[in-house]
């Protein structure tokens, strides 16, 4: 969370801050689909498809096996555990803090 | 996939009065908000401020004088309870939600936080950037928007 420092989500969150990729990640929710059928659900082309799999691949967003003649790309679970992972421990710090003034002032107190 | 979408929980004992835990949450929240990481603004925020009415505001001020909206008020019920709206950066029109209780205990209060509603920010609008580095609010926005 610290503002400045590359953390280990960094590539992740490059990967859903764009609308396109986001798209995609709606769409692979449905589950596994080739580049074919991506491009042909968005209004983008299939290179550009192409270039944000791979993005997104690397990003651990997606992964990929062939199916036959294609490859199918499916949404990694993992990468979006993680990012709840993370959500979860979110408010940890403030309530530490939280706890730490609120008992220290009612001690000044007494 | 609901477990991504579950409502996020945690509780803490204080050993203080629920008066004194509500207060220091929301009048008092600028002596312990870690500014710093936890902000639009990073080390630009100067304050922190909670309004403590139904409608009241949740906002940083910058050193310029410039204030971003992190959520509003929708209930207020001294000591007990808070719940508030939760968009610090993100579209105010499709906001989490965070609810605190604080109860009362033979050795001081119990404080439960929930923060839920994160299938709310399926539908995205802009999300403010500026200058700033997103730091967790990009995270939030960007989760929200996956877990959707």
């Amino acid at each position: 969370m610290v503002t400045g420092a590359r953390t280990p989500l960094e590539p992740l969150l490059d990967a859903l801050g764009d609308g396109t990729r986001r798209a995609i990640v709606e769409l692979l929710r449905r589950g596994p689909m080739s580049v074919g059928q991506i491009a042909s659900l968005l209004p983008v082309s299939r290179p550009a498809v192409s270039k944000h799999l791979k993005q997104m691949q690397e990003a651990g967003l997606v992964t990929v096996e062939p199916a036959g003649a294609r490859r199918l790309y499916s949404l990694e679970d993992r990468a979006l555990v993680r990012l709840h992972a993370w959500v979860e421990s979110f408010w940890d710090e403030p309530l530490r803090r939280f706890k730490a003034t609120a008992e220290r002032t009612e001690r000044e107190r007494r | 996939m609901t477990v991504i979408t579950a409502p996020v929980r945690k509780t803490l004992e204080l050993t203080c009065s629920p008066e004194r835990a509500f207060e220091t949450f929301t009048n008092g929240i600028d002596s312990w908000w870690p500014k710093a990481d936890y902000s639009i603004g990073g080390t630009s925020v100067v304050e922190v401020v909670f309004e403590p009415r139904e409608g009241g505001r949740i906002f940083e001020i910058h050193d310029d004088g410039k204030e971003f909206d992190w959520g509003h008020v929708i209930s207020c019920e001294r000591p007990e309870r808070l719940v508030f709206t939760w968009h610090p950066g993100t579209d105010p029109h499709t906001p989490t939600e965070v609810e605190v209780r604080f109860t009362a205990t033979g050795s001081g209060t119990l404080v439960e936080l929930e923060h839920r509603h994160w299938d709310r920010l399926g539908d995205r609008a802009g999300s403010v950037r500026g200058g700033y580095e997103g730091g967790w609010v990009e995270v939030l926005a960007a989760y929200g928007r996956a877990a959707a």
